[in-house]
């Protein structure tokens, strides 16, 4: 605390802002006025403000992308929009128990309703055939692995069947006219009844996923895959439950573990260990669009319409999900209405309309409503979180033994917890750290990767504890983030063939200091803190997760008319990516950007191998793919230009849309004449055989250039962000308000400032989400959801973030790439709930709360009762 | 509405009983009318006087007091606690459902275990302190039974032997009261584990699968409505003029000796001073 | 039978343009006849394919129970009126501004820019149990899921639950408890006018209704006497979200002052019993009291004294005892103390 009271002149926020009689009109005048920021501080330049990239034309600007108008008049057409002649509407019948066993139907009363064309069941459903990587090696499918339709429902709300009518309405009356026989199988929704003695197993061979062991590495072979876990069955003992009462994580056994630096050491060294648990709930991704889909079969082709994060390689999926040839399978996705992990390759419920439509002969378009979508849609997995964390009198963290309890859902093993302690090992640099954890399978609904999977839980449930042992310590909350932040090529995750990895860059403790000059944290850090009924905390969050990969495609097409298209095989799911990326090729080729064309989200228009949007990869990975093609452009149109005008290939100057005294047009008709490797009838060889399919199908119609990203780089790419955050306590209600927000990122070169201000606050917000609003609700007697509408799952709103919210980045390249451009869309993520978290128990205490969100129910009856109110370890209350 | 159960679609959307269909309470109430207003007319047109086979020795009437002691105090004080509580249920249950609307829920279940506590000491008192056989139906009601068949159909028969402490007709009710009245009190205790009875009973609604229960208060429902046709018919046989002396006996304990005589034999039913105590057991009647 | 959600089942829609031709319909087949305001309680319902109504009367087209005007002493509010509307209106503002404030609170704008005051008075309770169309009491059957030792009851009652526990969603149905408020209803005999509060009912008396309107009703205007009118009034609610949420908990007090003292109060909370829960005794309680903390703090205990928490929802009875001391006091807006 400042020993001097704070001038009156620049005190900041004196009154409190809201109160909970506030109306919306009166809180967003509240929250409207910017009192706190002071545009000509030296530290604090708001993202939107500031110049990136001076010395560049198009990347660090911000432009109108190509989808923009047809969003905003409404023209862009999402799956649901499309028609075809004769289209059928579908309906699904969702499994009414959370497990059980189908044992017949009555489908007689159902077909013979008029209108009513088809019913699929799972019998009708292929199996999933394995699937090939990219270096060959066939991965078997896995035998847990889900289907469209199942015959054994693993959670409640399955797809069981599938109607085609004439419209909804048949189809749902349809729906209602039959009767399954099924039984009810043992099920459970909170991963610790499972484990408990004699608990019941959620699927009929087990409770949890376990890894075999990687075999031994041949020598002279590329190293053996891991194998894929298996279901296997676990049961902790009543002693082991014995810490359950005391609201702490029972230390059992578990599937999986590593380990690094000496721990015992560590935490000998330490002059305060804490040992904490805290839980994240479970929640659903919750896109706008659902995940819609329509189907119909032409010449042997399958067209599918959906939504994905990767349009490329979502093909390959639905063949694999089929049984097909991708060949004979076309993707349509121009517009996703949100994917966030959920629609990584789309969803295998997409081959329900292709199959009823195989079926009835006629197109078919599934509508999946938002109850529907919480169903059958992805979530992430809650993780319960132990942790034991040494540190020294000045904050340094010493050692790190973290536990994981993740609820990995119905379908496949999740990462979220071996995730999350890999981000933990990078974030807060612990020279000792073990990780054990366990990916439970519950009948609740699948779970996927959820913006920074693994990074939430991890950051959610650790970082707030350095701010427990900083107020243990006497310290400053930024300065002990600050001595145990990442730095350079810091270290992550386990040693890996004997020596830890680590990332290409880290500049956190730079972003952390303009931050809390921006948030001008240490003003903050002396005002007064309570009213008579009012609470105010402050909190600063650290946050980071994957931002870049590498080794993909660029394919470009000039046309002799002089079109330059960029084929684009990212899916365009709202963070325009698919277009900023291609600013690189504007760039590198001085090109006018309006003379560039991108074709993207159709794969009959020949697109090439991309990344998958998700991971935070594409701005690092796609940048380097499209600098790759660009470059391979630019040499082609120069050599073109030599062999037809003479001279080096240097000596023609690619520059405005001609290449020395060539057009475009001109060169293309050239590189048609030449023929090989200017046209795209020879490519390299090195290309993924997407690419090379696609440049086959376009060769011949002009200049192809078609790259790859061989790029050198060292390192794992990770994007950061320091995150601060200030709330209000209303201590007589419990109620609370997010009244500043700032998140300073660290994501390398900045492409698309305005895209990634979206982004940064968009996620920030998604964090925010998970500290103060959104979960699911379970009835654990039938393991059904109940809270499963929107307003019932509540996603926060606008009114519950400040509407000043900040963000702001750092600009510094990433030196491992040529771009130097990362990702953003998963770092903010984990930061934006750790610095809601430690706000809050900056307001009201440490011990208020060990469960996020965080609502008033907690607060106030926690206070009242002077200890944690509700049980942590409680699944879905 | 119109079904005897009414079923809904459980969480899971399995078809489960959940209760009767409420017209049942009419059915019943309606039904138990329709058979006092025959019965009624029956015997205001058709009536005749009972004739039953009477030898009885002087000695036999003699020993008879002109009171004749038919239910002690105990006996009669629990049929009334019982029939308060009988009635607190029934009104409880069923005016709600019939657009009578009030708080019903505790009554009944505070009633409810009245009624429960009233049966089992009915039980006990009945078993050790009076004559247990005496409300059980003997070979000499069975054999009497098929006599007033025959002779009502106007065949020839002997003449039956009157009655012993209670007619045959009395033994039947209390049988299918018993049946209605424990099943009743079975699943209504097992009900008690689903409402909140202010921590009496620990709550626990999901004891039973929801088939089971629905089954439950199915069964409970439906001795309800027939216990709605069974009191009303007691009432109407209660306020009967010919049998005066029988309700008598409920009020006031005693009946005339020469209804006891007209009625009742006295080989059957030796009524002694206090018929609260057990008397000898049945003995076979003369005259075979 | 396999259930599906979310598909409008099919109904005759009838769209009368005067209330004696709704009531012509009503009497015709009371039983059969689905009434719809705004259609955010009833679209649900339908929507979910719980309620199969065999036909749906819009009443939007009425245009007689619409609007907002001067009656007697006081204002009419046509039950039509959306809560847009009210909120905006000149007569609410001036005189009942705990209505215009409570209605602004209610969801979102799209959502009031649709809803009606009469169906926000009117409206089914959000249970989630119930409207998953579980056969819980309320729905006719015969267990309360949400009153179970492992059910989810954040969000349902601490007092007058009777087997079921649901709660009333209302935001202005408190507050026109507090203006005193009276709901005039045409059933097939006729008009009758009843208070606002009796409006309501409880699960001891009807499990299966929130409100006495039976089949064939319909509640044709809402008065508020001057009375209430510009006294001093406090209205909070509080839910998870800043918009579109229901309350946890809300309260409405109308007080009359002579000086710092109370002379006397009416004051409803929704959100801790089945019906919009009217403080008689705290307003007797307070009558003739100086309207500070401690006669706050004093009303706060007698409001809460029967109320009895289910597993996840105690801290309604620390919130329920602050409004109503914050109803009474105010909420005390000290300087901030290092």
């Amino acid at each position: 605390m400042s020993p001097n009271p704070p001038n009156p002149q620049d005190k900041l926020t004196p009154e409190p802002k809201l109160t909970t009689t506030s109306t919306p009109s009166q809180m967003i005048a509240a929250t409207n006025k910017v009192p706190d920021w002071n545009p000509n501080s030296k530290g604090n330049v708001r993202g939107q403000d500031k110049t990136y990239s001076p010395d560049k034309k198009w990347i660090g600007k911000n432009y109108q992308t190509p989808d923009l108008m047809a969003k905003v008049l409404g023209q862009a057409k999402y799956a649901e929009d499309f028609r075809a002649e004769g289209m059928l509407f579908c309906k699904l019948l969702l499994s009414p128990v959370p497990h059980g066993r189908v044992r017949g139907f009555d489908l007689t009363k159902a077909l013979a309703m008029p209108g009513v064309k088809a019913i699929i069941t799972a019998d009708d459903v292929p199996p999933i055939a394995d699937s090939l990587t990219d270096n060959g090696t066939v991965i078997k499918a896995s035998k847990w692995g889900e289907r469209a339709l199942t015959n054994e429902p693993v959670y409640h709300g399955e797809p069981i069947l599938a109607v085609a009518a004439v419209d909804e309405w048949t189809a749902a009356m349809a729906i209602e006219a039959i009767t399954v026989d099924i039984e009810p199988l043992p099920f459970v929704v909170d991963p610790l009844d499972s484990l408990r003695p004699g608990g019941p197993n959620p699927r009929t061979d087990g409770n949890v996923w376990a890894r075999p062991e990687t075999p031994k590495a041949v020598p002279g072979q590329p190293p053996p895959r891991p194998p894929d876990p298996i279901v296997t069955q676990m049961k902790w003992s009543d002693e082991d439950f014995k810490t359950f009462q005391d609201g702490k994580l029972p230390l059992a056994k578990a599937p999986e573990t590593w380990e690094y630096g000496d721990l015992e050491a560590g935490f000998k060294k330490a002059d305060l260990i804490l040992d904490e648990t805290f839980q994240t709930a479970d929640v659903s991704h919750i896109c706008l669009e659902p995940r819609t889909a329509m189907a119909y079969w032409q010449n042997g082709k399958v067209y599918v319409h959906s939504g994905t994060q990767s349009t490329a390689q979502t093909l390959p999926a639905i063949g694999r999900w089929l049984h097909m040839d991708v060949k004979d399978v076309v993707f349509i996705s121009e517009y996703t209405g949100g994917g966030f992990g959920s629609k990584i390759t789309g969803g295998v419920t997409m081959i329900i309309p292709a199959l009823l439509s195989k079926k009835a002969n006629a197109p078919v378009m599934m509508r999946l409503t938002r109850e529907e979508e919480t169903l059958v849609g992805r979530a992430r997995p809650a993780i319960i979180g132990r942790c034991k964390i040494g540190f020294t009198k000045d904050g340094r963290i010493t050692a790190v033994d973290y536990y994981s309890l993740c609820n990995g859902g119905s379908y496949d093993a999740q990462n979220d917890g071996g995730s999350s302690a890999r981000i933990i090992s990078l974030l807060y640099t612990a020279p000792a750290m073990r990780w054990r954890g366990v990916s439970a399978i519950t009948n609740t609904p699948p779970r996927a990767a959820m913006s920074a999977p693994g990074g939430l839980q991890g950051i959610a449930i650790f970082d707030p504890f350095l701010s427990k042992a900083a107020r243990k310590l006497g310290l400053d909350q930024v300065a002990i983030r600050n001595i145990n932040a990442p730095e350079g090529k810091a270290l992550i995750g386990p040693a890996v063939n004997g020596k830890r990895p680590y990332v290409t860059s880290c500049f956190l403790k730079d972003a952390l200091a303009k931050g809390a000059e921006q948030f001008q944290w240490s003003k903050r850090v002396s005002l007064p803190k309570r009213s008579a009924t009012k609470a105010r905390g402050i909190g600063v969050a650290i946050s980071t997760y994957n931002a870049g990969s590498v080794g993909f495609d660029g394919l470009i097409v000039i046309t002799p008319e002089g079109k330059f298209n960029i084929h684009c095989g990212i899916g365009n799911l709202g963070t325009e990516n698919f277009s900023d990326v291609n600013r690189v090729v504007a760039e590198t080729l001085d090109m006018d950007w309006n003379d560039i064309n991108i074709i993207w989200g159709n794969t009959s228009k020949h697109l090439p191998y991309s990344c998958v949007s998700g991971g935070s990869q594409t701005t690092n990975a796609m940048t380097r793919a499209a600098l790759a093609v660009a470059q391979e452009c630019k040499k082609q149109l120069q050599e073109v230009a030599a062999k037809t005008h003479g001279g080096s290939p240097e000596s023609h100057k690619v520059s405005r849309g001609r290449v020395g005294g060539m057009t475009y047009a001109e060169a293309a008709q050239a590189a048609i004449k030449l023929g090989g490797k200017y046209d795209g009838h020879e490519v390299d060889p090195g290309l993924n055989r997407v690419t090379k399919t696609s440049a086959a199908a376009v060769a011949g119609t002009g200049l192809v250039a078609a790259a790859k990203d061989n790029f050198a780089h060292d390192g794992a790419y990770m994007s950061y962000a320091a995150q601060f955050a200030e709330v209000e306590v209303d201590l007589e209600t419990g109620k609370y308000h997010v009244t500043d927000f700032l998140t300073y990122a660290d994501v390398g070169t900045v492409m698309h400032p305005r895209a990634l201000g979206g982004q940064v606050l968009g996620r920030t917000t998604l964090g925010i989400a998970h500290a103060i609003s959104q979960k699911w609700v379970f009835d654990p007697n039938y393991g059904i959801m109940v809270a499963k509408r929107m307003y019932q799952n509540r996603p926060p709103t606008i009114l519950d973030v400040p509407v000043d919210m900040q963000w702001s980045a750092l600009d510094t390249p990433d030196p491992e790439s040529p771009i130097g451009a990362r990702g953003i869309g998963e770092p903010p993520v984990g930061g934006g709930a750790a610095a809601i978290l430690s706000a809050l128990a900056d307001a009201v205490g440490d011990d208020v709360f060990q469960r996020a969100p965080v609502n008033s129910d907690t607060i106030l009856l926690s206070l009242e009762n002077k200890k944690p109110m509700q049980h942590p370890l409680m699944a879905h209350i | 509405m119109g079904s005897i159960v009414e079923w809904a679609t459980n969480p899971w959307g399995q078809s489960v009983p959940i209760h009767i269909g409420w017209v049942m309470i009419w059915v019943c109430a309606f039904s138990a009318i329709a058979f006092a207003v025959v019965h009624a007319l029956y015997l205001a047109v058709f009536g005749k006087p009972k004739v039953f086979a009477v030898n009885d020795t002087p000695e036999m009437v003699n020993s008879i007091p002109e009171k004749v002691v038919r239910h002690g105090a105990v006996a009669r004080a629990f049929h009334w606690i019982m029939a308060t509580s009988m009635f607190t249920l029934l009104f409880t249950a069923f005016l709600p459902k019939v657009g009578v609307k009030f708080d019903w829920v505790t009554y009944h279940w505070i009633a409810g275990l009245v009624f429960t506590a009233s049966i089992i000491f009915h039980i006990i008192h009945a078993s050790f302190f009076l004559d247990f056989w005496a409300i059980w139906p003997d070979r000499t009601d069975v054999r009497d039974a098929f006599r007033r068949m025959q002779r009502f159909f106007g065949k020839p028969a002997p003449l039956p032997a009157r009655f012993s402490k209670y007619p045959l007709e009395n033994k039947l009710y209390h049988s299918t009261i018993l049946i209605t009245g424990l099943t009743a009190i079975f699943t209504g205790l097992f009900m008690m584990k689903r409402v909140n009875t202010h921590n009496i009973f620990t709550r626990n609604p999901y004891l039973f699968g929801d088939m089971t229960w629905g089954l439950m208060y199915v069964m409970h429902g439906l001795v309800g409505v027939s216990l709605i046709a069974l009191v009303f018919v007691h009432v109407y046989f209660g306020i009967r003029p010919e049998k005066r002396e029988i309700t008598r006996t409920m009020i006031q304990g005693w009946m005339h000796k020469e209804f006891f005589l007209e009625e009742h034999d006295p080989a059957r039913w030796r009524p002694g001073k206090d018929t609260d105590t057990p008397l000898t057991p049945p003995s076979e009647v003369p005259g075979d | 039978m396999a259930v599906i959600r979310d598909v409008m089942p099919n109904f005759d829609l009838v769209q009368p343009a005067s209330l004696a031709d709704a009531r012509k319909l009503l009497d015709s087949d009371p039983d059969n006849v689905w009434l719809m305001a705004g259609g955010l309680d009833s679209f649900d319902w339908l929507k979910d394919r719980i309620r199969k109504p065999k036909t749906v009367v819009d009443l939007t087209g009425i245009d007689e129970m619409r609007g907002v005007r001067a009656w007697n002493d006081g204002i009419e509010i046509g039950p039509l009126t959306t809560l847009t509307d009210v909120v905006n209106d000149p007569m609410v503002k001036a005189k009942y501004s705990i209505l215009s404030q409570a209605a602004e609170l209610v969801a979102s704008p799209q959502i009031r820019n649709q809803g009606t005051i009469g169906g926000n008075v009117s409206q089914d309770t959000r249970c989630w149990y119930y409207r998953s169309g579980w056969p819980c009491y309320r729905a006719g059957g015969n267990l309360c899921y949400a009153d179970t030792p492992v059910g989810r009851n954040r969000e349902h009652a601490i007092l007058d639950a009777q087997r079921c526990v649901a709660v009333s969603p209302s935001d202005s149905a408190p507050a026109l408890i507090a203006l005193d408020a009276k709901f005039v209803i045409s059933t097939k005999n006729g008009e009758k006018t009843i208070d606002a509060q009796d409006y309501f009912l409880g699960p001891a008396i009807d499990i299966t209704h929130m409100t006495i309107l039976k089949p064939g009703d319909i509640l044709t205007a809402i008065r508020i006497p001057g009375t209430w009118a510009n006294s001093k009034f406090y209205f909070e609610k509080i839910r998870d979200r800043n918009v579109w949420d229901f309350p946890l908990m809300n309260i409405a007090a109308a007080m009359k002052m002579s000086g710092n003292t109370i002379t006397d109060a009416r004051m409803a909370v929704a959100g801790a019993a089945a019906r919009p829960w009217r403080l008689t005794d705290v307003e007797a309680q307070i009558k003739g009291k100086t309207a500070d903390e401690a006669t706050g703090k004093a009303a706060g205990e007698l409001a809460v004294k029967d109320a009895v928490p289910l597993q996840f929802n105690a801290y309604k009875i620390p919130l329920m005892k602050n409004l109503v001391k914050r109803a009474i006091s105010g909420v005390q807006e000290a300087t901030w103390e290092a």
